[in-house]
C-alpha cells in the first residue's frame, strides 16, 4: 500500500512541479493526473499498491470534501441574503447536467447500437 | 492533598490549540454521517457529507472557534484531495478497454453536460440578482474541487465559495440524480454513473460506488475528464468572454 501511495505522490510532486514551471493555467493535480494515466498505459497494468490507495481513495472521497465546505460558515451571512438565487441556480443546474449527460449518452449510444 | 489537576478550561485550550481536535472532530463527524446513510439503507438525501458538514458547522459556532483555526487541523484531510485527483487516473486507465463504441455519447455526453451546468447557474443567478462573487464562483462548481478551486484562483472566483457550491452541487446529484435518470428511463450502469459524475463530481462518485462498481468506474471517468477539460478550458474561455 505504501508503495503505491508513495508512486501516486510522486505523480502528484511532478504534476505540481510542471504546473507552476510549465503550465501555469492548470492545476498540478490534473497534470499529475495525466502523467499517472500516460504511466499506467505505458506499463499495461494498474501496479497493486497503485490500484489499492486509488480504490481506497474513490471509497471514502466524500470526506475529503469536508474541511473545504464546512467554510460555509465565514459566507452564512452573505449567502443567507442571496440563499434563493444561490438555491435555484444550484438545482436547477445539477438537474439540467444530469438530465443533458445522461440523454446525450443515451441518444448516441442507441444511435450507434441500431446502425450495428 | 491532590496534585493540582489541569481544570476543564486548561484542557480546553490545550487541545483547541492542537489539530488533533479538527481531525477527530472531521472523521468523527464523517462517521456518524456514514451511520447514519447504511441505517437509512443508504438513501441518498441521507449524504454522509452532508451529515458531516451540518454537524461540524454547528459543533464549530457553539465551541466559537474560527474557521481558520478548524482549518489548520482539517488541512491534512483536505491535502489528501490532491493526491485524490492524481489517483483518478485509475478508473480511467480501468474504463478505457470498455470504452469502444461508446466514445463518441461519452465525449459528447462531457461537453453537453459541461456547458449546460455553467449556462444553466450563471445565467439562473444572475436572473435572480447574485452578485459577481457568487456568479463567478458558479462558472466552475461542477467540476471536483480540488480542480475547481485550482481553476477558481485562476479566474479570479473565491476558492472557499467554490468549494462550497462544489459541495453542494455534489450532494444535490447525489440526492437527486436517481430520481432523474429513472424519469428520463436511463438504465445503463455506464451511462448513469457517466452523468452522476459530470454533474456531481467527487460526492456523485463515492454515491455511485456504493450503489454499483460500473457506475462508480464511469462517475470516477466523467469527473476527471471533466475536470481536465474544464481546468484547460475554462480560464481560457473566460478570458475570451472578458
Amino acid at each position: 500500500m505504501i508503495d503505491g501511495l508513495v508512486r501516486i505522490l510522486l505523480f502528484q510532486g511532478i504534476g505540481e512541479v510542471v504546473a507552476h514551471f510549465l503550465v501555469p493555467l492548470v492545476p498540478g493535480p490534473v497534470i499529475g493526473l495525466v502523467l499517472l494515466l500516460a504511466f499506467l498505459a505505458w506499463r499495461g497494468k494498474v501496479p497493486e499498491g497503485v490500484e489499492l490507495v486509488s480504490s481506497a481513495f474513490m471509497r471514502y472521497l466524500g470526506v475529503l470534501f469536508v474541511p473545504a465546505a464546512v467554510g460555509v460558515v465565514m459566507y452564512w451571512p452573505h449567502l443567507q441574503r442571496q440563499a434563493l438565487a444561490i438555491a435555484v441556480a444550484l438545482v436547477v443546474s445539477v438537474l439540467a447536467t444530469i438530465a443533458v449527460s445522461a440523454l446525450v449518452a443515451k441518444l448516441l449510444a442507441r444511435g450507434k447500437s441500431d446502425a450495428a | 492533598m491532590r496534585p493540582d489537576l489541569p481544570n476543564i478550561h486548561e484542557i480546553w485550550v490545550y487541545l483547541s490549540g492542537s489539530p488533533l481536535l479538527a481531525l477527530i472532530l472531521t472523521l468523527a463527524a464523517y462517521q456518524v454521517g456514514v451511520m447514519i446513510y447504511e441505517r437509512t439503507q443508504l438513501n441518498p438525501l441521507a449524504n454522509p457529507v452532508l451529515i458531516a458538514v451540518t454537524l461540524i458547522a454547528l459543533s464549530i459556532t457553539a465551541l466559537d472557534m474560527p474557521y481558520a483555526t478548524y482549518f489548520e487541523g482539517a488541512q491534512f484531510v483536505h491535502f489528501l484531495l490532491g493526491t485524490a485527483t492524481v489517483s483518478l487516473a485509475v478508473p480511467i486507465y480501468q474504463a478505457l478497454p470498455s470504452l469502444r463504441g461508446r466514445v463518441l455519447p461519452l465525449v459528447a455526453a462531457l461537453i453537453g453536460g459541461g456547458v449546460t451546468s455553467i449556462v444553466s447557474a450563471v445565467a439562473i443567478a444572475r436572473f435572480f440578482g447574485a452578485d459577481e462573487s457568487i456568479v463567478g464562483a458558479m462558472v466552475v462548481k461542477s467540476i471536483t474541487a480540488p480542480i475547481g478551486m485550482g481553476v477558481a484562483e485562476r479566474i479570479g472566483a473565491s476558492p472557499t465559495l467554490t468549494a462550497v457550491f462544489a459541495v453542494t452541487t455534489g450532494i444535490l446529484g447525489a440526492a437527486l440524480a436517481r430520481f432523474v435518470l429513472d424519469a428520463l428511463r436511463c438504465r445503463e450502469w455506464w451511462q448513469r454513473g457517466f452523468a452522476i459524475g459530470i454533474a456531481s463530481h467527487g460526492i456523485g462518485t463515492s454515491r455511485a460506488f456504493s450503489v454499483n462498481p460500473e457506475a462508480g468506474t464511469y462517475a470516477g471517468l466523467a469527473m476527471g475528464l471533466h475536470g481536465v477539460l474544464g481546468a484547460v478550458a475554462i480560464p481560457w474561455a473566460v478570458a475570451l468572454l472578458r
